[in-house]
C-alpha cells in the first residue's frame, strides 16, 4: 500500500540545516498495523506528516497505492487525503466551536456526502465509539478519553484505508489509553491499515511490526508475534 | 457547507464576545461616519438637478475688472433676458428672477417674507412642482401670485389657498394662482412666493435699468444640442454691443450649467474654478480615510486572532478542505461582521443625523425607498467584507496544516510588521486631525477676539418698512425719551454688511491711479459714532439735521486716509465720481464691517441718501435687554402698526460671519475624535496580539527576575515608538495643510511649535492608556502557566 524510497526532508534556517529524514525507505502492506518509535527529534512526526500528505518531501519517492504522490500539488493531495486517510492526534485537534456530532460530520461535508447519509453515518460511528450520548456536547465539555474517541470517530467516518495516529494515547491515562488502543486494533482487524507513532513500548505491542528510527534512518525493525 | 460555516462564524462571534464587540463597534463607527459624510456629499452634488430640463438650464454670470482683478458674480441686467430671447436662436427661453422682501397681509396676519419677481415662464423653465395650479398660467396675470405650501399654511392655515387675495406691502392685492410644493433643501434659489415681473415695472423699480445694472438673476434654457461654449462665445460682448457709450465697458457675460452653480462659486481670473466642490472632495477623502482606518482595524483584529483560528484551519485541511473553501469561509465571516456593523451603523446614523445636519447646516436623511440606495448599501457591505476579510483569509488559509497543528504557526512575527505599519498610519491620520482641530479652533478664537472697532453688544438694528421712515423722527424721539435706547441712527446697510462701493474719487494732489481706488460705501444721518460705538479719531460725526451741508460730508476710516496718503484730512475737499465736491469732516478708527479675517478696507461714510435705510439703536444699559426691547416694540407697533417688530442683534449678525469656520472646527474635532477612537481600537487589538505572542518571552523574563513594572514598560514602549514615528510623519503634513488653509485668511495666527508638541502628548497619552491594560495584564501573568505549554 505504501512504499517510500530514499525519502529526504530537511529543515533549514538561515544558518543551520537539519536533516529530519535521511534517505529513508519503508514499505507498509495493506492491512498492516505498524508502530514507529524512536527518541525525540528522530523524524517520526515528520514521516507521519509526509505519509499523511500534510507536508511534502525534499527528495525520494512516495508511492501510495502504486501512485507516485511525492510531488502532488496541494489540491490533489487534499483530494487523495480526504478519501483515503484518517488522522488521530495526541492533542485530539477537535474544533472547539463545533459539537461532537459536527466535528465528526466535517470530513463527510468536504467529501460531498448528502446530508441524510451524513446523519446516518455519523450516528453509526458515534454509536460504535460509545459516545452517542455526548453527540451535542462541545469538545471542552468532554474528558480526554472521550475527546480522543470523537477524534477517532472523525478519522474513520469516511471509511479510510489508512489511519495515521500520532501518539494517540500521549495525553491519556492508562485505562483510557488502553481503550483507545483496543479501538485501533479493532479497526485494524476489520481491514484498516494503521501507522502509529508512539513513545510507549506498551502501545507498540498492539502492532504487528515496530520500526525504530534514529536521526532520520531506520535502525531496526521488530516483527511482533 | 455554508451552514457549517455560518455555525462556526456565529459561535466564534459569541465565544469571543469582547473581541467581536470591539471589532464590530470599530467597523460600525467607521461606516457610520463614512455614511454621514457621503450623505452630505450626495446632498451637495444633487443641488438644482431635479428639473425636467436640468441639462439645458444655465445661469448667466457677469464679469468685470475691478481694482486690477476680475470679479465674477451671478447677477445681470434685467435687459439681458429679453434680448437673449429675441436675438439668439439658440435660446429656447430666458427668464429673470429678482429676490425681494415684502410684507404679506391676509386679514390680521402680517408676515415679512422673502420672495421674488419672476418672468411668466419662469416656472416652465425651473419646474418646481405645483400642488395646485400650473406653470403655464400661474404667473400670466399681473395680479397673480404663486406661493409655497409653507407660506400657504402660515397665511391661511388649513383653508384653501387658491383664489385668496393677499396684500403686498400694504399697497397692492394679489390673487393666489398656484401653490408650490415646499422648495427642496438642495436648491440655490430661495423664495416663498413669486410675483409677476410686470409688478416691478408698476412699482417703477426698473425705470433706471441700464446695461450696467446688475440686479437680476438670468436663467437661460438652451435648445437641444446647443453647445454652451459656442453660445458663450457669441454672447460674451452683449453688454458692450448694447451700451450706447460702450467703448469703455469691460463687462462680459457667460453661462454656467445651473447644476454646477452650487459647487463652483469661487472665481479666479474671471473663471469659476472652485468653491464648494473643494470641500466636497475633501470630505470624500475624509470619508474614505475613516472607512479605510476602520477596515484596517478590522483586518488587524482579525489577524490578531489568526493563531487561534489557525488550528481550526489546520484541522479542516487535514479532513479535506481546499484552500478556496477556506478563503470563502473567512471572507464570508467578515462579510457577516460587516453586515452586522452596517446595521448598527444605520442605527448610529439615524441617531446622529439630526445633530450632524445641524452642524453642516443642511437637513440630511437616508432615502430608504430608493433602490439605488439598497444597491449601494449591498456593494458597501460586500466591499468592506472583502477588504476587511481578505488579509486574514489569504494569509491563514495558505498556511501549512502540519505546521499549524504542531503549534508552530511561525509566520506570526511576519504578521506584526505590516500591522505595526497600519498602526503608524492610523495614528498619523489621527495626529494630523488633532493638530488641524487645534489650529482651526485657535484661528477661530483669534478672529473672534479681534477688536471689531465698535461696540456690538446691546446694538440692535431693524430694516425699515412701511411707515418707519415717515415716522422716523417720532420713533427716535420716543425711543430716547422712554429710555429704551440711548442713541439712534439711520444707515444705508447694517453695521455688519456693506452694500455699496465707490470709485472715481479725486482730491488735491491725487493721481489718475487714485481714481481707481475702491472704497466701501456706507451712509448715515447722524449719531453714527455715538450709536455704534465707533471711535472718532479726528473731527466730528455726520449730523445732517444740525448741519444742512452734511449731505455732502464724508467720514473716512483710517485705512482710507492711509490709502489716499492724506495728511491732516479733516476739512479737505473730495470730488466724487459724479463731480460733486464733498468735504471730510472726520476720521473714524478702523472697524470691521466685512470679514473678520481680512484687513479693514478703505471706507467712506456719507450723508444718508437711501429711501430704505436700516435703523440702528443702542439699548439702554440701565435696563435689562427684555425691558428695552418691550418698550421699543411698543413704539414701533404704535408708528408702524401693520408690520411685525423684527430686530437683529449686531453681535449675533457678527457671529454669523464665523459660521463656516465654526463648522470646520466642529467637523474637524468630530473627525479627529472618531479617528482617534477607531485607531485606539486598532492599537488595543495589536496590544492584545503582541501580549499573546510574547507570552513565553514574558514568562522567561519573569522567571529570570523581571518585575511587573519593567515588563509593562517594555511592552508599552514598543507602541510608544510607533506613535512617536506617527508624530514625526504627521507633523510636516499637518503643518503644510494648515499653513495652506491659513493663507486664505489675511488676519491669521502663526502655526506654533507647541501645537505639535501638544498633539504629540495627547496621542502618546491616549496610546499609553490604551495599551497599558494589555501590558499590565500580560506582565501580571503567572509564568508557570505561559511556560507550561512548552
Amino acid at each position: 500500500m505504501i512504499k517510500i524510497t530514499d525519502l529526504e526532508k530537511f529543515y533549514r534556517t538561515e544558518e543551520v540545516e537539519t536533516i529530519a529524514l535521511n534517505k529513508l525507505s519503508i514499505e507498509v502492506k495493506k492491512g498492516e498495523f505498524v508502530a514507529i518509535m524512536g527518541p525525540s527529534g528522530c523524524g517520526k512526526s515528520t514521516l507521519l506528516n509526509i505519509l499523511g500528505m500534510l507536508d511534502d518531501p525534499d527528495g525520494g519517492s512516495y508511492m501510495f497505492n502504486s501512485v507516485e504522490v511525492a510531488h502532488f500539488n496541494e489540491r490533489k493531495r487534499a483530494d487523495l487525503r480526504k478519501h483515503n486517510i484518517g488522522f488521530v492526534f495526541q492533542s485530539f485537534n477537535l474544533i472547539d466551536e463545533l459539537t461532537v456530532f459536527e466535528n465528526v460530520e466535517l470530513p463527510l461535508i468536504y467529501t460531498g456526502v448528502p446530508s441524510s447519509e451524513r446523519v446516518k453515518r455519523v450516528e453509526e460511528v458515534l454509536d460504535k465509539m460509545q459516545i452517542m450520548h455526548r453527540r451535542n456536547h462541545y469538545p471542552q465539555q468532554l474528558s480526554g478519553g472521550q475527546q480522543q474517541r470523537v477524534a477517532i470517530a472523525r478519522a474513520v467516518v469516511n471509511k479510510p484505508k489508512l489511519i495515521l495516529a500520532d501518539e494517540p494515547t500521549g495525553n491519556l491515562d492508562s485505562s483510557n489509553g488502553n481503550e483507545v488502543m483496543e479501538l485501533l486494533t479493532d479497526l485494524n482487524e476489520h481491514g484498516t491499515t494503521i501507522i502509529m507513532v508512539t513513545h510507549s513500548e506498551h502501545d507498540a505491542r498492539y502492532s504487528h511490526r515496530i520500526i525504530r528510527l534514529l536521526d532520520g534512518q531506520t535502525v531496526m525493525e521488530n516483527i511482533m508475534i | 457547507m455554508i451552514r457549517n460555516f455560518l455555525k462556526v462564524a456565529i459561535r466564534n462571534l459569541w465565544r469571543n464576545k469582547n473581541f467581536s464587540a470591539i471589532n464590530i463597534t470599530g467597523l460600525a463607527i467607521g461606516m457610520a461616519a463614512a455614511m454621514l459624510i457621503l450623505l452630505w456629499v450626495q446632498n451637495e452634488i444633487s443641488y438644482d438637478r431635479f428639473y425636467e430640463k436640468t441639462n439645458r438650464i444655465h445661469i448667466v454670470y457677469s464679469r468685470d475688472k475691478n481694482n486690477g482683478k476680475i470679479d465674477v458674480w451671478n447677477r445681470t441686467t434685467a435687459l439681458l433676458a429679453p434680448a437673449l430671447k429675441k436675438d439668439y436662436p439658440e435660446v429656447e427661453d430666458a427668464v429673470r428672477f429678482r429676490p425681494v422682501y415684502f410684507l404679506m397681509t391676509f386679514g390680521e396676519k402680517h408676515l415679512n417674507v422673502q420672495g421674488s419677481f419672476a418672468d411668466s415662464s419662469f416656472l416652465s423653465v425651473l419646474n418646481f412642482p405645483f400642488l395646485k395650479g400650473n406653470a403655464k398660467t400661474a404667473l400670466n396675470d399681473n395680479h397673480n401670485i404663486v406661493i409655497t405650501n409653507k407660506l400657504a399654511i402660515r397665511l391661511f392655515g388649513k383653508t384653501e389657498a387658491m383664489g385668496k387675495t393677499v396684500r403686498i406691502d400694504s399697497a397692492d392685492n394679489f390673487t393666489v394662482a398656484g401653490v408650490l410644493k415646499d422648495l427642496p433643501g438642495n436648491t440655490e434659489l430661495e423664495f416663498e412666493y413669486l410675483l409677476p415681473w410686470t409688478y416691478i415695472t408698476k412699482l417703477g423699480w426698473d425705470n433706471n435699468q441700464t446695461w450696467s445694472s446688475s440686479n437680476a438673476a438670468t436663467y437661460v434654457l438652451l435648445k437641444k444640442g446647443i453647445s454652451r461654449e459656442a453660445f458663450d462665445e457669441k454672447i460674451k460682448n452683449i453688454v458692450r454691443h448694447h451700451k450706447k457709450d460702450g467703448d469703455g465697458s469691460t463687462r462680459e457675460v457667460f453661462t454656467q450649467p445651473l447644476s454646477m452653480a452650487h459647487l463652483y462659486s469661487k472665481s479666479e481670473n474671471g473663471k469659476l474654478i472652485g468653491g464648494r466642490v473643494e470641500t466636497v472632495k475633501l470630505f470624500i477623502a475624509i470619508a474614505l480615510v475613516i472607512l479605510a482606518i476602520a477596515c484596517i482595524n478590522f483586518m488587524n483584529l482579525s489577524t490578531a486572532r489568526s493563531e487561534k483560528r489557525a488550528k481550526e484551519v489546520g484541522i479542516r485541511k487535514v479532513v479535506g478542505a481546499r484552500k478556496n473553501s477556506l478563503i470563502m469561509q473567512f471572507i464570508g465571516e467578515s462579510t457577516i461582521l460587516a453586515l452586522i456593523a452596517f446595521i448598527i451603523a444605520i442605527c448610529l446614523v439615524q441617531i446622529s443625523l439630526g445633530g450632524f445636519s445641524e452642524v453642516v447646516g443642511v437637513p440630511l436623511f437616508i432615502n430608504f425607498g430608493n433602490l439605488y440606495w439598497w444597491l449601494f448599501a449591498l456593494a458597501f457591505i460586500l466591499f468592506t467584507g472583502l477588504i476587511a476579510g481578505s488579509y486574514p483569509a489569504f494569509y491563514i488559509s495558505s498556511s501549512r496544516p502540519a505546521e499549524v497543528l504542531k503549534g508552530t504557526f511561525k509566520n506570526a512575527s511576519a504578521l506584526i510588521k505590516p500591522r505595526k505599519l497600519l498602526v503608524v498610519l492610523q495614528f498619523t491620520f489621527a495626529i494630523i486631525l488633532i493638530i488641524c482641530t487645534i489650529i482651526v479652533e485657535r484661528q477661530l478664537q483669534f478672529a473672534r477676539s479681534r477688536d471689531t472697532g465698535y461696540n456690538k453688544g446691546n446694538l440692535v438694528y431693524i430694516f425699515s418698512q412701511g411707515d418707519v421712515i415717515k415716522n422716523y423722527r417720532l420713533i427716535k424721539h420716543d425711543l430716547l425719551s422712554t429710555g429704551a435706547a440711548v442713541a439712534v441712527t439711520k444707515t444705508f446697510s447694517p453695521i455688519t454688511r456693506v452694500w455699496g462701493t465707490a470709485t472715481g474719487l479725486s482730491w488735491q494732489g491725487s493721481t489718475e491711479a487714485d481714481k481707481k481706488l475702491n472704497f466701501l460705501l456706507f451712509e448715515a444721518d447722524d449719531d453714527f459714532a455715538k450709536t455704534t460705538g465707533a471711535k472718532l479719531l479726528q473731527g466730528r460725526d455726520i449730523d445732517i439735521n444740525s448741519y444742512p451741508t452734511d449731505s455732502t460730508a464724508l467720514l473716512f476710516n483710517e485705512a482710507a486716509v492711509k490709502a489716499m496718503h492724506l495728511q491732516d484730512p479733516v476739512g479737505k475737499t473730495i470730488k466724487n465720481a459724479n463731480g460733486v465736491n464733498c468735504h471730510i469732516i472726520g476720521v473714524l478708527k478702523d472697524f470691521i464691517i466685512e470679514s473678520p479675517y481680512d484687513e479693514v478696507k478703505p471706507m467712506i461714510i456719507q450723508g444718508l441718501s437711501t429711501g430704505y435705510p436700516v435703523v440702528h439703536f443702542r439699548l439702554n444699559p440701565a435696563n435689562s435687554v427684555g425691558i428695552d426691547l418691550a418698550k421699543a416694540e411698543k413704539i414701533f407697533k404704535q408708528y408702524n402698526r401693520q408690520y411685525p417688530f423684527e430686530y437683529v442683534f449686531a453681535d449675533e449678525a457678527f457671529a454669523r460671519k464665523f459660521r463656516e469656520e465654526q463648522q470646520d472646527s466642529t467637523l474637524s474635532a468630530l473627525f479627529a475624535g472618531l479617528t482617534v477612537f477607531i485607531s485606539c481600537l486598532g492599537l488595543f487589538g495589536l496590544a492584545t496580539y503582541m501580549a499573546e505572542n510574547r507570552k513565553k518571552e514574558i514568562g522567561i523574563r519573569k522567571v529570570l527576575g523581571a518585575s511587573t513594572s519593567s515588563i509593562t514598560t517594555l511592552l508599552s514602549l514598543d507602541f510608544i515608538k510607533l506613535v512617536l514615528l506617527a508624530i514625526i510623519i504627521a507633523s510636516p503634513i499637518a503643518w503644510w495643510t494648515m499653513n495652506t488653509w491659513l493663507q486664505g485668511y489675511t488676519y491669521r495666527i502663526q502655526v506654533e511649535w507647541w501645537v505639535f508638541v501638544m498633539a504629540g502628548f495627547v496621542a502618546v497619552a491616549i496610546a499609553l492608556l490604551t495599551v497599558s491594560f494589555q501590558s499590565v495584564k500580560a506582565a501580571l501573568m503567572n509564568p508557570v502557566r505561559s511556560l507550561r505549554s512548552e
